[in-house]
C-alpha cells in the first residue's frame, strides 16, 4: 500500500528535469492521497501533476463541482464519485436527498474530457444521463456503479449499443427497474471487448439467448455475474463457451436439477479451471452448490451472503475444502460449528462476513453465530484482517481474546442485532472488549461498534485508534464526553456517523475546525438541537449544515420556539463550492 | 405504553419526537412500544443492505407458503387480452405505475381522479375492487390478487 517513492533529491534539484521526466516519475505514484501530496509541494509541480493526473476519487460529490474538478484536472480518465451518506443503505435518508450524476456528465462532455471510467456509489442515475454518457465518450471503457438507483434497463441499453470500447459493466446492489431484458440485444454484434459483466442485482427477465451470444463473442471475458433469471442450463452453456471465467456470479435454480443437466454443469465447471470467485446462489437448491466441488480448492473468493436457500450443513460441506479462500461472505446459518471448520480449513482467510439470516429474531432458532464462532475464527485465521459480524450476542472476554489473536484487524465491525445488548456471561458494559481491539489493532481504520457501551468506549477509541479513518456508532454512550473523546483523540478520523446516542449540542460544536479535517459527519436521532445546528452553520461557512426533515412537505419554520426542537437527521460535510442548489424540500441547508 | 393492533404505515423513516414511538413488524402485525434507546424500525436496523433484506423476507415468505414471485394478471379496460406482471419486482407504485404506463401506452395514475388519466384499480384478497395506492406497498403485495386499469369516469 504505501508505495509513496521516497524522493530524495530537494524539489529544487529536481526541477532541472524537463517536465516530462518528473511526470513519468508521478506516474509510479497511483494512490491519490499521495499524489495530492505531491500537488502541494511547490506550484510546479502542482502545474505538472494535475495535467498529468488521470484517475481522480471524490468521496463527496458535493464537495466540489464538476467544472472545478474539470478545470484543475483536464486530462482526467478516470473519476470516482459518491454521492450520499452510508446509512443511506439502511433507509436513513430520502429517495430524494440529492447525489445526481447528471451535472457531472453533463459537465465533462461539454468539456469533451477523455472520460474512460466512471464509478459511482450511491448516486443518482437517470436513464438520460447514461444515454449522454455513452453518447459523449468515445474511449470509454468501464462503468461501475454500487448501490445506486433512478435508472431502469432502457439506460443499460444505450450504454450497450453505444460504448463500442465497453469492457467493463458492473452493477452492484442497485435499484434498476426491470423493462423486460431486452437491453442485452442492444450490444452491436462486433462488440467483443467485454472483459467484466455483472447485472446480478437485475429482478426481471433476461435474454438468454442474447446473453450467451454476447459471453460467446467475448474472448476476454474473466468476470461474468448473472442474475436470477438464468437457469441452470443456460448457464452450462455459458460456462460451456467461456471456460477462461475467472470470477462467476450464479442466478437462481428452485426446482431440483435432473441427474442429466447437472451432470452437464459439473462438466462445464470443471472446464473452469481459471475460476477464483464465486458469488450468487440466491434462492438455490442445496444440490447446485455441489456441482461446484472440483473447482472449490481453486476458489480465493466466495459469496454466498445471498444463498438463504442454504443450510449449515451444506455450506460446512463446501466451505471445508475452500482452502485457499482470501474472502468470504456467508450467512450466520452456517453457525459458530462452522466458522470453527472456516478456522481450521481456511488458513489464507483476510476478509470475513457473516450476515443475519433472521434479522428481526423472528425464528426460534439457536444456530447462529456467537462469540465463539468469532473467537474461533481469530484463532485460527492468521491473516484475517477485516471483519463484519453479525450476532446476538458477544461477551468482553471474547473480545479480548480476539484482540490478542488478531492485532491486524484493519477494520472491524461488529453488530450485536439488539440494541445496548450487554455481555450476556457478566451483563456488563461491552466498554473493555472493544477498549482490548482498538489497543491491540494499531493499524485499525475502520470500526463499527454495538452493544451496552458507555462513554468509556469513547475514552479508549479517542486514546488509542489513532489511524482510525472511520467511526460508526449507534444506540451507544452517555452524555457529550464520549463524542468529545473521539473527536479530540482521533486525528485521522475523516468519517463519523452516529445514530440513536445521547450526543448534542455541547459536543457539536466543541471543536469546529475539526469537521475541516474530516469527510462528514452524521447525526440521527441525538439530542443535537436546530439552535446548536445553526450555531455551527455561522461559525463554519466552509461546511454544508444539513437537516433532514420527517415529513416531506414541511420546510422548517424559523421561528426562535422551534431552535430547542431535536433535529431529527443532521448531515454536515467540508465543502469548497458552498450551498448545493439540488435539495429537495425535505432537506435544510442552513 | 401502548399495546394496540394499529400501525403506522411509513414505519420505514424514523422517529418523529413529537409523537411517542411505535415499532411496527408487519409481518407478524403486532406493534411493540419502543423507548428513547430503541428507536430501531424494521426497516433502517439492523443495518443490512436493501438486498439482503429483501432476499431474506422472500425466503421467509416462501417457507411460511407465500408465493414470492408475484405473477398477477393486468387488463386494461376494453382491451379483452390482459397481460401479466411480476409485482416482486417493483421496488413501490411509482415503479409500478411506470411499468404499466409503459406496458399499456397510456399514462396511469392512481389516487387523484383525473378526466384525462387511466385509474390503477385492484382486486383484494376478499375479491373487492379497490383504488391501488391507499395502503403501504407490503400490504399491497400480499393482498393484491389482479389490476385493472380503468377508465376515469368509472371510479
Amino acid at each position: 500500500m504505501d508505495r509513496a517513492i521516497k524522493l530524495q533529491l530537494s524539489t529544487s534539484e529536481m526541477n532541472y528535469f524537463p517536465d516530462e521526466v518528473i511526470e513519468h516519475i508521478f506516474d509510479f505514484i497511483p494512490s491519490h492521497r499521495d499524489r495530492n501530496s505531491i500537488s502541494l509541494v511547490s506550484k510546479s509541480w502542482h502545474k505538472i501533476e494535475r495535467s498529468s493526473r488521470h484517475q481522480v476519487f471524490i468521496g463527496n460529490c458535493y464537495a466540489i463541482s464538476p467544472e472545478r474538478l474539470i478545470r484543475r484536472f483536464p486530462c482526467l480518465r478516470s473519476l470516482t464519485l459518491k454521492g450520499k451518506p452510508h446509512f443511506a443503505d439502511f433507509n436513513l435518508v430520502p429517495h430524494e436527498w440529492g447525489g445526481f450524476l447528471h451535472p457531472w456528465i453533463d459537465a465533462l462532455s461539454k468539456a469533451r474530457v477523455g472520460l474512460e471510467e466512471l464509478r459511482l456509489k450511491r448516486m443518482v442515475v437517470s436513464d438520460e444521463s447514461l444515454e449522454l454518457l455513452s453518447r459523449s465518450f468515445v474511449g470509454f471503457k468501464s462503468l461501475v456503479l454500487v448501490s445506486c438507483d433512478g435508472f431502469t434497463t432502457d439506460g443499460l441499453a444505450s450504454i450497450a449499443a453505444n460504448c463500442r470500447n465497453l469492457r467493463e459493466l458492473d452493477l452492484q446492489e442497485n435499484e434498476i427497474d426491470d423493462h423486460r431484458g431486452q437491453w442485452l440485444n442492444c450490444f452491436p454484434d462486433s462488440s467483443t471487448t467485454l472483459v467484466s459483466l455483472n447485472f446480478a442485482c437485475l429482478k426481471g427477465e433476461t435474454n438468454l439467448s442474447a446473453l450467451e451470444r454476447l459471453v460467446a463473442r467475448s474472448p476476454n471475458l474473466k468476470s461474468l455475474k448473472v442474475n436470477r433469471a438464468v437457469p441452470l442450463d443456460a448457464l452450462t452453456r455459458l460456462m460451456s463457451c467461456a471456460p477462461q471465467l475467472v470470477d462467476l456470479g450464479v442466478g437462481c435454480y428452485e426446482n431440483e436439477a435432473e441427474p442429466e443437466s447437472f451432470e452437464k454443469l459439473m462438466a462445464a465447471i470443471k472446464k473452469c479451471t481459471l475460476l477464483r470467485s464465486l458469488s450468487g446462489f440466491s434462492e438455490v437448491a442445496p444440490i447446485c452448490l455441489t456441482a461446484f466441488y472440483p473447482i472449490c480448492e481453486n476458489l480465493t473468493s466466495l459469496n454466498l451472503s445471498y444463498a438463504a436457500e442454504l443450510q449449515g450443513n451444506h455450506l460446512i460441506e463446501f466451505v471445508q475444502f475452500c482452502k485457499r479462500l482470501q474472502l468470504l461472505w456467508i450467512l450466520d446459518s452456517i453457525g459458530d460449528r462452522g466458522l470453527e471448520v472456516v478456522a481450521s480449513s481456511c488458513k489464507e482467510l483476510q476478509e470475513l462476513r457473516v450476515f443475519p439470516s433472521d434479522p428481526h429474531d423472528e425464528e426460534d432458532n439457536n444456530t447462529a453465530v456467537t462469540e465463539v464462532g468469532l473467537v474461533a475464527i481469530s484463532a485460527g485465521c492468521p491473516k484475517l484482517h477485516s471483519i463484519l459480524y453479525f450476532c446476538k450476542q458477544m461477551t468482553n472476554a471474547a473480545l479480548i481474546t480476539v484482540a490478542k489473536n488478531c492485532p491486524n484487524f484493519i477494520r472491524f465491525r461488529l453488530c450485536i442485532l439488539e440494541p445496548n445488548k450487554s455481555d450476556h456471561i457478566t451483563s456488563q458494559s461491552l466498554d473493555e472488549g472493544f477498549g482490548a481491539i482498538v489497543q491491540a489493532c494499531k493499524g485499525l481504520r475502520r470500526l463499527s461498534v454495538s452493544g451496552l457501551l458507555t462513554d468509556k468506549v469513547f475514552l479508549y477509541i479517542g486514546m488509542y485508534a489513532e489511524q482510525l479513518e472511520m467511526l460508526s456508532i449507534a444506540f451507544a454512550g452517555d452524555t457529550d464526553k464520549g463524542m468529545l473523546y473521539v473527536l479530540n483523540g482521533c486525528k485521522k478520523l475523516r468519517k463519523l456517523e452516529i445514530r440513536d446516542s445521547p450526543f448534542g449540542n455541547a459536543a457539536l460544536l466543541a471543536d469546529v475546525g475539526k469537521y475541516e479535517t474530516m469527510r462528514s459527519l452524521w447525526m440521527s436521532s441525538c439530542e443535537v438541537t436546530l439552535g446548536g445546528c445553526k450555531r455551527l452553520a455561522r461559525n463554519a461557512p466552509w461546511l454544508n449544515v444539513e437537516i433532514i426533515n420527517e415529513n416531506e412537505n414541511g420546510r422548517m419554520e424559523r421561528n426562535e420556539e422551534d431552535e430547542r426542537e431535536k433535529v431529527d437527521r443532521l448531515y454536515l460535510y467540508r465543502t469548497v463550492v458552498g450551498t448545493r442548489k439540488d435539495a429537495p424540500p425535505c432537506v435544510t441547508i442552513l | 405504553m401502548e399495546n394496540s393492533n394499529s400501525y403506522s404505515p411509513y414505519s420505514s423513516s424514523s422517529v418523529d419526537s413529537t409523537k411517542p414511538s411505535l415499532s411496527v413488524n408487519l409481518s407478524l402485525s403486532l406493534t411493540f412500544p419502543s423507548t428513547s434507546s430503541q428507536r430501531a424500525t424494521s426497516q433502517d436496523w439492523p443495518p443490512i443492505k436493501p438486498r439482503l433484506r429483501d432476499t431474506l423476507k422472500s425466503l421467509r415468505l416462501r417457507q411460511r407458503g407465500y408465493n414470492t414471485a408475484l405473477f398477477i394478471k393486468v387488463y386494461m379496460e376494453g382491451v379483452p387480452i390482459g397481460r401479466k406482471l411480476d409485482l416482486s419486482t417493483f421496488s413501490g407504485y411509482e415503479s409500478l405505475l411506470e411499468n404499466l404506463s409503459g406496458m399499456f401506452d397510456t399514462s396511469v395514475i392512481c389516487g387523484n381522479r383525473d378526466r384525462k388519466h387511466h385509474v390503477l384499480t385492484y382486486q383484494d384478497k376478499d375479491g373487492d375492487w379497490m383504488m391501488v395506492g391507499d395502503i403501504p406497498w407490503d400490504m399491497f403485495l400480499e393482498t393484491v390478487r389482479r389490476l385493472k386499469i380503468t377508465r376515469p369516469e368509472r371510479c
